[in-house]
C-alpha cells in the first residue's frame, strides 16, 4: 500500500483509539482515599440563598460547575432529583467561575466534576466530566443512602 | 447568567466534522503534494480566524443553519460560547504552525494538519472538544482570566 495512505489511515485509527479511550474513562470516576474535607465554613455555599453549615446526614454529593459548562445544567438537573428521591442526601453545587482557585484547591481540571462526601465531609469518590448515570448511586448506596 | 449569545454545541460539532475532512485531505496532501496542502492549512487558518472575528456570517455556521438544524430536534442544552472560542484560538495557533513554519520546514505542514485533524476528529465524532477542557487550565494557572 502506498505509505502516504497507510499514514493517513495511521493519523485516523490513532485519533479513534484517543476518542475511545476518553469515552471509556469519562464519567466513571474514582474513589479517594486520603481524607481531603470539604470545609463548609470556608466555601460559604449558597442553596435557595441561604449558606450551607451542615452536611448530609448520610452523604453529600457536590457539583463543580462553571458559567460557560456545557453539561453542568444536564447533571444538576439529574442530582436535584437524587436528593428529592434519596433520604439523607443533600446536594450542593459550587460555581468555580470567578473562584477559580477552588480549581486548583480540589484538583479540578474540568466541569462538572462531582464529589461524593460522606457525612464528615471526607472526599471518598469524585467524577470528571459527566457521570456515567448509574455511579453515583453505586456509590452512594456504599455510603448507606436508599 | 445570560443564555442569549449561547449557541446549539451540535454546530460547532458540524464545523468540527468540516474541519477533520479539509485537515485529513491537508495531511494526506503534504506528504505529496506540499502546495495543495499548504493552500488548505491556509485556508484552515482563514476559517479559524472568520469564526473568532465574526461567528454570525461563518460558512460553517451559515450552512449548519440553513441545512442541518431545520432536520434536528431543539437542542437539549445551549453551550456558552467562551470555551468554543478559546478552542477556535487553539486551532488558529495550530494552523499558524503551519502557515508560517511551513515556509520554512516542509514537515510543519504535516505536523500542524495532524494535530487540527485530531482535535476536530474527537469534536465532532466523540464530543470532546480539546481545546475547552484547555480553557478551564489555562484559567486555573492565570494565564488568561
Amino acid at each position: 500500500m502506498d505509505s502516504t495512505i497507510a499514514l493517513s489511515i495511521a493519523l485516523i485509527v490513532v485519533a479513534t483509539l484517543a476518542g475511545l479511550v476518553y469515552r471509556f474513562f469519562r464519567g466513571r470516576g474514582h474513589s479517594v482515599s486520603g481524607a481531603q474535607c470539604i470545609k463548609l465554613e470556608k466555601l460559604k455555599i449558597l442553596k435557595d440563598g441561604e449558606e450551607i453549615t451542615k452536611f448530609g446526614k448520610e452523604a453529600t454529593v457536590v457539583l463543580f460547575s462553571t458559567e460557560y459548562c456545557g453539561q453542568c445544567p444536564a447533571v444538576r438537573s439529574s442530582l436535584a432529583k437524587l436528593e428529592h428521591r434519596k433520604g439523607g442526601l443533600l446536594f450542593i453545587e459550587v460555581d468555580i467561575t470567578h473562584r477559580i482557585n477552588l480549581a486548583a484547591q480540589f484538583n479540578i481540571s474540568q466541569t462538572p466534576t462531582v464529589f461524593i462526601l460522606n457525612p464528615a465531609g471526607e472526599i471518598r469518590f469524585r467524577i470528571g466530566g459527566t457521570p456515567k448515570p448509574t455511579t453515583i448511586e453505586t456509590e452512594l448506596k456504599k455510603l448507606g443512602v436508599k | 447568567m445570560t443564555t442569549d449569545n449561547h449557541v446549539d454545541p451540535r454546530g460547532p460539532r458540524f464545523g468540527a466534522a468540516i474541519t477533520s475532512v479539509l485537515s485529513l485531505i491537508a495531511f494526506y496532501l503534504s506528504l505529496s503534494n506540499q502546495s495543495l496542502a499548504y493552500a488548505i492549512v491556509v485556508a484552515l487558518g482563514v476559517l479559524f480566524t472568520w469564526s473568532l472575528v465574526s461567528p454570525s456570517t461563518h460558512p460553517y455556521g451559515w450552512s449548519f443553519a440553513k441545512f442541518i438544524r431545520p432536520n434536528l430536534a431543539a437542542p437539549k442544552e445551549l453551550e456558552d460560547p467562551r470555551p468554543l472560542k478559546f478552542a477556535q484560538q487553539v486551532g488558529l495557533a495550530f494552523a499558524l504552525l503551519g502557515v508560517i513554519g511551513g515556509i520554512f520546514s516542509a514537515p510543519l505542514i504535516t505536523v500542524s494538519a495532524a494535530f487540527i485533524f485530531i482535535a476536530a476528529f474527537l469534536n465532532a465524532f466523540f464530543g470532546l472538544c480539546l481545546g475547552c477542557q484547555l480553557y478551564l487550565l489555562i484559567r486555573r494557572v492565570g494565564i488568561i482570566r
